[in-house]
């Protein structure tokens, strides 16, 4: 038996979205500015809000744990940090002329996350480290 | 009336994740292999491996998207009784890799998240060779994460479960 099955091509695709150049603009420029935002916002302690969980209380910017309010939780806050500024960079990006747009090189999609691993785990070092 | 304790509604939000987590895990796996050792052609009967990357790899961008974002926010969800009920007591049993792994894992949720525009606007362009690398390396990136926060949340809930 023999069957032809090419499994990592498709046709081209039908969506508007997926042929339209200023949505490659806008999605290659978000996720290569996104990772580095995100670990900028982490480094730097920029979150949009702050949670505080035991209280079920919201701030704006950073704010400390109050005594007897238990922990707070920036993690929401980095992470909208980092939606909010790519989201705004990637539509920036689209109004570039599109020869400009054209030249963002795609391999930062991914170069950048594996390069954030160790970045990750040095940044993370208090808790390897803990005696 | 409460029908369910509060602890069981929490381990069922635990379940819903876990469950979302599978099936991501499933497909992203599927989708990695493919893109890295694509099927051209099979001759004879095809054995275990080669239908296991045989997968339409393309068909499961959009599925792949969806899944993380439903995991991604069922997991912010219940991080909220992570961070009281789990975190404060593994950190006075002095369990700090724990921890620290565990806020590895919030911080590669976050990057795969921001990957996903680029990841499925590449896998909607599979038929274009200038996408290629870039598509194979995230989607390969994604996988490695995906298994990484599987393994941390499963080793975090053998440390200590909602219900216990």
């Amino acid at each position: 038996m023999t069957t032809d099955t090419v499994t990592s091509r498709a046709m081209p695709s039908t969506s508007s979205l997926a042929s339209s150049t200023k949505f490659r603009t806008f999605a290659v420029t978000f996720s290569t500015v996104g990772p580095v935002i995100y670990l900028v916002s982490l480094f730097m302690n920029w979150p949009v809000f702050t949670y505080h969980p035991a209280t079920n209380r919201f701030a704006w910017g950073l704010e400390a744990a109050r005594s007897g309010e238990g922990p707070n939780m920036t993690w929401y806050g980095w992470t909208l940090t980092a939606l909010l500024a790519a989201t705004a960079l990637g539509l920036l990006a689209t109004l570039l002329p599109e020869r400009i747009a054209k030249r963002i090189p795609l391999n930062l999609v991914w170069i950048l996350p594996w390069l954030a691993i160790p970045f990750l785990a040095w940044d993370l070092k208090q808790w390897w480290l803990h005696p | 009336m409460n029908i369910i304790s509060v602890n069981t509604f929490w381990t069922l939000w635990l379940l819903v994740h876990l469950l979302l987590s599978v099936a991501l895990l499933g497909a992203l796996t599927h989708q990695a292999v493919a893109a890295m050792m694509p099927v051209r052609k099979v001759a004879g009967s095809a054995g275990f491996v080669t239908r296991f990357r045989a997968v339409p790899a393309p068909g499961y961008a959009a599925a792949v998207c969806l899944l993380w974002v439903l995991t991604f926010i069922v997991g912010s969800y219940i991080y909220t009784k992570y961070r009281i009920y789990i975190r404060i007591p593994l950190e006075q049993a002095h369990y700090w890799k724990t921890q620290g792994f565990f806020d590895f894992k919030e911080h590669v949720a976050s990057v795969g998240l921001l990957l996903l525009p680029a990841y499925w606007f590449f896998w909607k362009n599979a038929h274009d060779p200038q996408y290629d690398t870039p598509r194979r390396m995230v989607t390969v990136f994604l996988a490695a994460a995906c298994w990484f926060l599987f393994i941390v949340g499963h080793i975090l809930n053998n440390t200590r479960g909602f219900a216990s």
